[in-house]
């Protein structure tokens, strides 16, 4: 069954190198990028070499510990899963999940970053090699435990997440374990500043390492650390602990594909709503240029519906706190930044939320036909998805805006920020509504993995957020530098700002609707074919 | 709506449609007329290509040459106006399947431009007239195979459209809720509307159309009345030998039982 498995996986990576030889570029470009690293990381070897073996040990500690760290949140903030091997597939097969699941463990860790952890971590045990042969064997097991703990937890922490948003009773949970997070971050950020990065570094650290070091985070990193000085028992027990973890997390995994295989995700649970959402949000009177039309307002109750209860809207909506989160609580203290940085949070927190539309309309593809075959309807059912988005990101980024004042307690300065706010969303609105329609590309339907990241859509992905990026580094500078002269010239520019912030930003909110949509109905006989 | 009764108008017209995929050619070259007040049936086996012109026909997928008319109106030039004379049910493609039965009829009513007092009688009516009744507050996701086509089909009625499309509307839905799809298509025929409809049942075809295509490798291999088709035979024979049989009629022994 393992080889059945293995062969399966690579025929499929095989089928779509032959389909789109491209990707087949990627893969190459990124086992070279990773190889370029290696000597970086055989120099790293010989530096912790010449250190004494404390820091030597604690320094490895943390990078392991980061590392982990890295396995488990970028999956679920970044790239998705690639997800040949997902457990759900094997459903129609009526196969066990304890005969699949070795071939899916060995498979998760036959992928390029796993492999290259590997190397990466045994070349790190190298360091250890001045101490004794005893001491360098311990370390490879160390590292290589750890590096198993990395691949594994990243596929649970994938499989617990998706099933968590999935069922309403989990999503709880889910958000406090999201809160306990930024909470640990916080808190451990905090306790290596509290007295300035210098003497954190010198004090807080090593202690930080030392109960790191006691749990699988770094236990195995730890190990020949302790083993060197003598501590034969102490080495044990922690190479014991990382074992054991990543037995835990194979069996954890185990179970998730169990559940995976009788439990297809394509279902609401039994939900009902007995209120026709749709119909509420329908008007009486669509007369007057200044109201919604009677197709927009259903595409905005529809979407409104989404927002409120798919797990991949509710995941996108949560996603969007993160970039200001770290820039505002980690990179602004750690590089000491002028206070006026902070108002590049709320800024941040806009073009997160607009640059996440840049891919609307192929997430929200599963009826697609049916607002196709209704007529030309391209403008009102851009400008719906748009509303839809502004009810919960307008107020959103309000919050963020009074936040950042009353931190900053500079109101002189509060027209400039709005208008910078408000021109930020509705420019980066606008230009992820064209890109939505001219760049589709392939994402996770209704009820699937919403970490999932799309097989075979690497490309078009790549390009559209290339293309969206782009354009939004072209708008962005008409209404962010009108604050920037207000923060660092003079306060009047502040005025300028709000005027040209709330002018840009809605009129690239209402022509990128008005662009979308005529785009939408000159592609409209090409758009499924490009989303499914 | 009255029809012509001057100057007929085909209710749906192809000419020279094709579509190619790739190195595949799905669609060679599509020439068909669909008199109004018809019900005609498309047969044809297994990726003859009955879908890809049923969407070519409705403006979900740009046809690669060739012009689709709809009571004379070049649906590829005048998506606007042809749009609203036609209701489809596609084959194979997802639904907002988040929103309950009785929502996504009111979408797709909203959508047609219809006002909210018609969508909510439309609605119910449809919902009752489906014997969705009780399904109207349940997820479209939690739907059967045959309510979620019936759903579809309610989709479709709900803006009363001149020309019906409908890709396998009898799939996977139940012998009950078949009788009352096949009331309404009858009643919509006899009140001067067209139905378009595949499907791989030949019985049910000669049963219900009048009209009927045969498509093979993306052309029409026979087209006409059902008389004239069929040339005094039985419809599954003629439909056999137009499309060729398996080539290969293998004894699986392996499968008996003893």
């Amino acid at each position: 069954m393992v080889a059945t498995i293995l062969k399966l996986k690579f025929t499929t990576v095989a089928h779509q190198l032959r389909r789109e030889w491209w990707r087949a570029l990627l893969l190459i470009g990124g086992a070279v990028w990773s190889l370029t690293l290696v000597p970086m990381v055989f120099w790293a070897q010989t530096w912790l070499g010449f250190e004494t073996s404390d820091v030597r040990g604690t320094i490895l500690v943390i990078f392991a510990a980061v590392c982990t760290a890295g396995w488990m949140v970028v999956p679920l903030l970044v790239t998705g899963l690639e997800d040949t091997l997902d457990p759900g597939r094997f459903a129609t097969l009526g196969v066990d999940a304890r005969r699949i699941a070795p071939g899916l463990i060995i498979a998760a860790f036959l992928t390029v970053p796993a492999l290259f952890f590997m190397l990466v971590f045994t070349v790190l045990s190298g360091a250890w090699r001045y101490e004794s042969g005893w001491t360098q064997a311990v370390a490879v097991v160390g590292g290589l435990l750890t590096v198993a703990t990395m691949v594994l937890g990243a596929r649970v922490a994938v499989a617990w997440s998706s099933r968590a948003v999935n069922e309403r009773r989990t999503r709880v949970l889910l958000f406090l374990a999201i809160g306990l997070g930024v909470a640990v971050v916080g808190s451990v950020t905090w306790l290596v500043l509290r007295d300035g990065l210098e003497s954190g570094l010198e004090s807080t650290v090593p202690v930080l390492g030392e109960w790191l070091g006691r749990t699988p985070l770094g236990a195995g990193m730890q190990a020949p650390a302790v083993w060197a000085a003598g501590d034969a028992w102490g080495a044990v027990w922690r190479l014991l602990v990382v074992a054991g973890t990543a037995v835990l997390l194979a069996l954890a995994w185990k179970d998730s594909i169990a559940h995976a295989l009788v439990h297809p995700v394509h279902r609401g649970g039994g939900r009902q709503r007995r209120v026709d959402a749709v119909m509420a949000g329908a008007g009486e009177n669509n007369s007057g240029w200044w109201r919604a039309s009677g197709p927009m307002r259903a595409v905005r109750s529809r979407m409104l519906i989404s927002w409120s209860t798919d797990a991949r809207y509710i995941v996108a909506a949560l996603g969007v706190v993160a970039l200001p989160v770290v820039f505002f609580a980690i990179l602004m203290p750690v590089l000491s930044l002028d206070p006026r940085w902070a108002f590049a949070a709320p800024l941040l927190l806009a073009s997160s939320i607009g640059w996440g539309r840049h891919n609307d309309v192929a997430l929200d593809s599963s009826g697609l036909w049916l607002d196709i075959v209704s007529g030309s309807r391209g403008r009102d059912i851009m400008m719906g998805r748009l509303q839809a988005v502004l009810i919960w990101a307008a107020p959103a980024t309000g919050v963020a805006v009074l936040g950042v004042l009353v931190w900053s307690g500079r109101w002189a300065d509060a027209p400039g920020l709005v208008g910078a706010a408000a021109g930020t969303l509705g420019a980066t609105l606008g230009v992820s509504a064209v890109c939505a329609v001219v760049f589709p590309y392939r994402a996770p339907g209704p009820g699937e993995n919403p970490f999932g990241a799309e097989v075979g859509s690497l490309g078009a992905s790549l390009l559209a957020q290339v293309v969206s990026s782009l354009g939004m580094l072209v708008v962005l500078p008409l209404v962010t530098v009108p604050l920037v002269l207000a923060l660092t010239v003079h306060s009047g520019w502040g005025w300028v700002a709000l005027v040209t912030g709330v002018v840009i930003g809605a009129l690239a909110l209402v022509w990128g609707a008005r662009v979308a949509g005529a785009l939408y109905d000159r592609r409209s006989g090409r758009l499924i074919g490009a989303v499914t | 709506m009255g029809s012509p009764a001057t100057a007929p108008v085909a209710a749906m017209s192809l000419r020279g449609l094709t579509k190619r995929f790739g190195a595949t050619v799905a669609v060679a070259g599509v020439d068909l007329d669909i008199p109004t007040h018809s019900f005609y049936g498309v047969v044809g086996p297994n990726g003859a290509g009955k879908t890809t012109t049923l969407s070519m026909a409705t403006g979900l997928l740009e046809p690669d040459t060739g012009t689709a008319l709809i009571h004379g109106i070049d649906m590829w030039r005048h998506p606007a106006q042809a749009k609203p004379l036609v209701g489809v049910l596609p084959d194979g493609l997802h639904t907002f399947d988040r929103l309950t039965g009785g929502e996504l009829i009111s979408y797709a009513g909203l959508m047609r431009g219809l006002d909210k007092a018609t969508v909510k009688q439309r609605r119910d009516d449809l919902l009752a007239a489906l014997d969705l009744d009780n399904a109207g507050a349940t997820l479209v996701t939690d739907f059967s195979a045959g309510m979620t086509k019936k759903i579809s089909l309610a989709c479709a009625l709900v803006h009363a459209p001149r020309v019906l499309v409908l890709d396998e509307p009898f799939e996977a839905v139940d012998p009950v809720s078949a009788g009352a799809i096949r009331r309404i298509l009858q009643e919509f025929v006899a009140s001067g509307g067209t139905v378009v409809m595949s499907s791989h049942v030949m019985a049910l075809v000669e049963r219900l159309c009048d009209h009927v295509a045969v498509v093979g490798h993306g052309q029409i291999l026979a087209s006409g009345t059902l008389d004239e088709v069929r040339a005094g035979r039985d419809l599954e024979d003629r439909f056999v030998e137009l499309v060729g049989d398996v080539s290969d009629q293998r004894d699986l022994s392996w499968l008996r039982q003893s």
